[in-house]
C-alpha cells in the first residue's frame, strides 16, 4: 500500500508514507507481522499498565508497618497478578512482540513463515490473558497463590475458579508462545534474503532463534503442570497430594524445569535489543559478534539445568550440581559484557534515550547478575531465599535489566514502526525518573532481605531500619510511575504531533533501515546486496564492506 | 546486619556470604569503571568513523578464562561450607519435630518431651540449648511452610509428605525472631515464631518441668 514511497529508501529521508489506516475490521483480521507486532506490544503496554498499577497498591500497603491498606486476600490477588501479568503477559510477550515486527525485516523476508499462524498466537495470547484476569471478577477473586503456584496450596488450598482460570488462562499463551517461537525459527531459517547467511543475521535475530529454542524446551513442560494442576482441582488427580502418595516436591521440579529457562526467554531478547542499539549509537560494529552467539547458546544449554537452585532450601535436591551449573552460567553473561563494552571502546558515543536507557540496562542488569552469583551458593541462599534480597535480584534483572531495554528498543524503533519520532526531551525526563526510581524502590529492599523480610506479606512490625527502607522504596515506585507516565504522554503526543522520521533516523546498520518507515506491507521494493551483518552501513561505507576493518 | 555470630552454621555461611560480597565489589567496581570510561572518553566528538575493529581474540579469551576462574573459585567456598552447615551430627543429644501448619507451628521435643503449638495470634517459642547439637526434623501438614530464623541465617521448607533433617548449634543466648518465608494463604505474615536460646541449665530445667506437666 505504500509501495510508491519505497523509492526513497537509500537516499535522503523522504516524508513518511501514509500510515496503513486499517479499519477495525482490518486489525481483528490481519496477518501482517507489522500490524501483529503493535497488537501485541500494545497489548503487553496495557497489562504493563495494569500490572505497574498492581505494584503501585502493594508498595501503598507496605509503606508503613503495621497499616495495611488491603485485605490479606487481596494483597495475595495483587502479588500474584503482577508477577504474573509481568512475566507472562509483559516481558516475554513483548520481546515476542517486537520480534515480530522486527525480525523479519531484519532478515529480509517479506512476512513471518506462517501468517495465519501467527495472528492465531497473538489471539491465543490476548484472550488467555484475559481470562487469567477474568478471576478479578468471580466471586472468591483471582488467582492467589503466588506467580509460581506451589502445591498443594494451588490445589487443594484454594478453592476458588480463579485458580482454575489462571492454569487455563496461562495454557492459552504458552500454546501461543509455542506457536511463535515455532514461527521465529522457520522464518529465520527459511525466509532470509539472498546473501543474509546465519552468520550475517543481527544479534537480535540470534537471541530471538535461542529464546524460541528455550520456549520449545520450557513450555510444554509447564503446559503439562498447569494441565496436572487442573486434574488435581477438578478431576480427582493426586498428583501433587502427599496424603493419596502424590508428591509436593515434584511439583517445585517441574515448574522450576520451566520457571528457571522462562528467565532467560525475559532476557536474551532483550540482549538482542541492547546488542542493534548500542552499536549504532557508538557507530561500530558489535565487537565479538561470534563470541555473542556462541555464548547465547551456552546461556540455553546451562539454562535447562539450573531449575533446582530454586529448591535449594528444600533439602530435597543435589545442592552442588545445581550450584556449580548456576555459578557457570554467569561466565557466558559477563562476556555479553565484554561485547557490550568492547562495542563502545574508542567509539564515537551519543547519547539520545535509546542510548541512555541501553546504559542504564548495563548498568542495572550488573546488581542483578552479581546478586544472581550471590543466590547460587546454597549457604548464602539459606540465608536470602524468599526474602527482599531476592525480590530485590529478580527486579534488577526484569525491571532495571529488561524493562529498561524494552524502552530503550521502543525510543530505537518506534521511528521504524510509526514514522514518526519520539519526543527526546521527555525522553531524557523519563530515563532520570525510572533510573533514579528503579534505583530507589529496589536498591533498599537487598538490605530489608539481609535483615529478614520476607517476601508476600501484607505487613510487617516496626523492627529497626525496616520502616524507613520500605518508605523509600515506596517513594521510588512512584517516581516510577510517573517516568511511566511521562512515556505514555510521549507516546501520545508524539503520535498526534508527529516529526516525520525518514526512513533512516539514527544512521541504522541493520536492513530494515533502508526500507521506508512504516515499511510497506511486504517490507522490501529491492534488497541491497548482504555481505555482513550491518547492510545498510555497508551500503553507506562500501570501503567496509563485508566485514573489513577498513582502508 | 545479621553477623553469623548466632549458631555455628551461621558463621560459616556469613563466611560464604563475605567472600561473595567481596568477590561482586570487586567485579562490579570494575565493570563500572570501565562503562563510565567508555561513555565518557569516547563520546562523539566530530564526525570522523571510529575505528571499526570487530574482536579482539585475545581479550575475548581472557574475560571468558577469567570468570571461569572466578566462579570456580567460590564454588570451592560455597561448597566447602555447605557441607559443614548440612552435615549432621551422629547422635545429636536434642531432637525436635518441627511442623508448619496454617497458620502457625508446632514444636514436638523427642523422647517424651513437650509439645509447643501456636496460633498466629499466641507465636509459639522454641526453646533451643547453648553449645549443645539440636537435630531439627521438618515436615508440614497441609501446604509448604519455610522455617526461617534470620539471625541463624538459616531457613529450611517445611514440605507436606517430605521431612528434611538439619542440626543448629546455637552459640549466643537469646530471643531470636522467626518467621515463615513461605506463601502458604492468608496469615503467612502472621505465621512467627520465637527463638529463645538459654544456657544448657535452663533448658535442662525447662525440659524436665514440660515432661512433668506432660504426664
Amino acid at each position: 500500500m505504500n509501495a510508491a514511497n519505497g523509492a526513497s529508501a537509500a537516499g535522503a529521508p523522504a516524508l513518511p508514507p501514509p500510515a496503513p489506516r486499517l479499519g477495525l475490521l482490518g486489525w481483528l483480521t490481519t496477518t501482517n507481522h507489522k500490524q501483529i507486532g503493535i497488537l501485541y506490544m500494545a497489548t503487553t503496554l496495557g497489562f504493563f499498565a495494569l500490572s505497574g498499577l498492581m505494584a503501585l497498591v502493594i508498595r501503598a500497603d507496605l509503606a508503613v508497618p503495621n497499616h495495611p491498606l488491603v485485605g490479606r486476600q487481596e494483597y495475595a490477588e495483587l502479588f500474584t497478578l503482577h508477577g504474573t501479568a509481568m512475566i507472562f503477559l509483559v516481558i516475554a510477550p513483548f520481546g515476542l512482540g517486537m520480534a515480530n515486527y522486527i525480525l523479519p525485516l531484519q532478515v529480509g523476508a517479506p512476512d513471518m513463515a506462517y501468517p495465519r499462524l501467527n495472528a492465531l498466537s497473538y489471539w491465543l495470547f490476548l484472550l488467555g490473558g484475559l481470562v487469567v484476569m477474568s478471576g478479578l471478577l468471580t466471586r472468591d477473586g483471582a488467582a492467589a497463590a503466588g506467580w509460581f503456584a506451589y502445591a498443594p496450596l494451588s490445589t487443594t488450598g484454594s478453592p476458588g475458579t480463579g485458580m482454575d482460570l489462571w492454569c487455563v488462562g496461562l495454557l492459552m499463551t504458552s500454546a501461543s508462545s509455542i506457536m511463535t517461537a515455532i514461527n521465529l525459527i522457520a522464518t529465520t531459517v527459511l525466509y532470509r534474503a539472498p546473501g543474509m547467511t546465519m552468520w550475517r543475521i543481527p544479534v537480535f535475530c540470534w537471541d530471538m532463534v535461542v529464546t524460541s529454542l528455550i520456549i520449545l524446551m520450557a513450555f510444554p513442560p509447564l503446559a503439562a503442570t498447569l494441565s496436572l494442576i487442573l486434574i488435581d482441582r477438578r478431576l480427582g488427580g493426586h498428583v501433587f497430594d502427599p496424603t493419596h502418595g502424590g508428591s509436593a516436591v515434584v511439583y517445585q521440579h517441574l515448574f522450576w524445569f520451566f520457571g528457571h529457562p522462562e528467565v532467560y526467554v525475559m532476557v536474551l531478547p532483550f540482549f538482542g535489543m541492547i546488542t542493534e542499539i548500542i552499536p549504532v549509537f557508538s557507530r561500530k560494529p558489535v565487537f565479538g559478534y561470534t563470541g555473542f552467539v556462541l555464548s547465547t547458546l551456552a546461556i540455553a544449554g546451562l539454562s535447562m539445568s539450573v531449575w533446582a537452585h530454586h529448591m535449594f532450601v528444600t533439602g530435597a535436591v543435589d545442592d552442588p550440581f545445581f550450584s556449580a551449573m548456576s555459578l557457570l552460567i554467569a561466565v557466558p553473561t559477563g562476556i555479553k559484557y565484554v561485547n557490550w563494552i568492547g562495542t563502545m571502546w574508542r567509539g564515537a558515543i551519543v547519547f539520545p534515550t535509546a542510548m541512555l536507557f541501553a546504559v542504564g540496562f548495563l548498568l542495572n542488569f550488573l546488581l542483578g547478575g552479581v546478586t544472581g552469583v550471590m543466590l547460587a551458593a546454597p549457604p548464602i541462599d539459606f540465608w536470602t531465599n524468599n526474602t527482599y534480597f531476592v525480590v530485590a535480584h529478580m527486579h534488577y534483572v526484569l525491571g532495571g535489566g529488561s524493562m529498561f531495554a524494552a524502552v530503550a528498543a521502543v525510543y530505537y524503533w518506534f521511528p521504524k514502526i510509526t514514522g514518526v519520532m519520539l519526543r527526546e526531551t521527555w525522553g531524557r525526563l523519563q530515563f532520570w525518573l525510572m533510573f533514579v526510581g528503579f534505583n530507589a524502590t529496589f536498591w533498599p529492599m537487598h538490605l530489608l532481605g539481609l535483615w529478614g523480610m520476607q517476601r508476600r506479606i501484607v505487613t510487617y512490625p516496626p523492627l529497626p531500619g525496616w520502616q524507613a527502607l520500605n518508605l523509600v522504596a515506596t517513594a521510588g515506585a512512584a517516581l516510577l510511575g510517573v517516568g511511566v507516565i511521562v512515556f505514555l504522554a510521549n507516546i501520545w503526543v508524539s503520535l498526534r504531533r508527529p516529526v516525520p522520521a525518514g526512513a533512516d533516523p539514527w544512521g541504522g546498520f541493520t536492513l530494515e533501515w533502508t526500507t521506508t518507515s512504516p515499511p510497506p506491507e511486504f517490507n522490501y521494493e529491492a534488497i541491497p546486496p548482504i555481505r555482513s551483518e550491518r547492510p545498510a552501513f555497508d551500503m553507506r561505507h562500501p570501503e567496509f564492506a563485508g566485514g573489513a576493518d577498513g582502508p | 546486619m545479621p553477623d553469623g555470630a548466632a549458631t555455628v552454621q551461621a558463621a560459616d555461611i556469613h563466611h560464604v556470604w563475605v567472600v561473595f560480597l567481596l568477590t561482586a565489589m570487586g567485579v562490579a567496581v570494575t565493570v563500572y569503571v570501565l562503562i563510565f570510561w567508555s561513555i565518557i572518553k569516547y563520546r562523539r566528538r566530530d564526525d570522523r568513523l571510529p575505528p571499526q575493529f570487530r574482536h579482539h581474540t585475545l581479550a575475548e579469551a581472557a574475560f571468558t578464562a577469567l570468570p571461569l576462574l572466578i566462579v570456580a573459585v567460590l564454588f570451592a567456598v560455597s561448597y566447602r561450607a555447605e557441607v559443614r552447615v548440612d552435615r549432621l551430627a551422629s547422635d545429636p543429644p536434642v531432637r525436635i519435630r518441627v511442623t508448619g501448619f496454617q497458620w502457625s507451628w508446632r514444636f514436638e521435643y523427642a523422647g517424651g518431651g513437650p509439645t509447643v503449638t501456636g496460633t498466629p495470634d499466641h507465636p509459639p517459642v522454641l526453646m533451643l540449648p547453648v553449645g549443645r547439637p539440636v537435630r531439627i526434623d521438618i515436615t508440614s501438614t497441609d501446604v509448604d511452610h519455610t522455617f526461617f530464623v534470620p539471625a541463624f541465617l538459616f531457613k529450611r521448607m517445611a514440605i507436606p509428605g517430605f521431612v528434611s533433617s538439619f542440626d543448629l548449634v546455637v552459640r549466643r543466648p537469646g530471643d531470636y525472631r522467626g518467621e515463615c518465608a513461605e506463601f502458604c494463604g492468608l496469615d503467612h505474615a502472621a505465621m512467627n515464631f520465637t527463638v529463645s536460646a538459654v544456657p544448657p541449665q535452663a533448658f535442662d530445667e525447662w525440659l524436665r518441668r514440660g515432661r512433668t506437666a506432660v504426664r
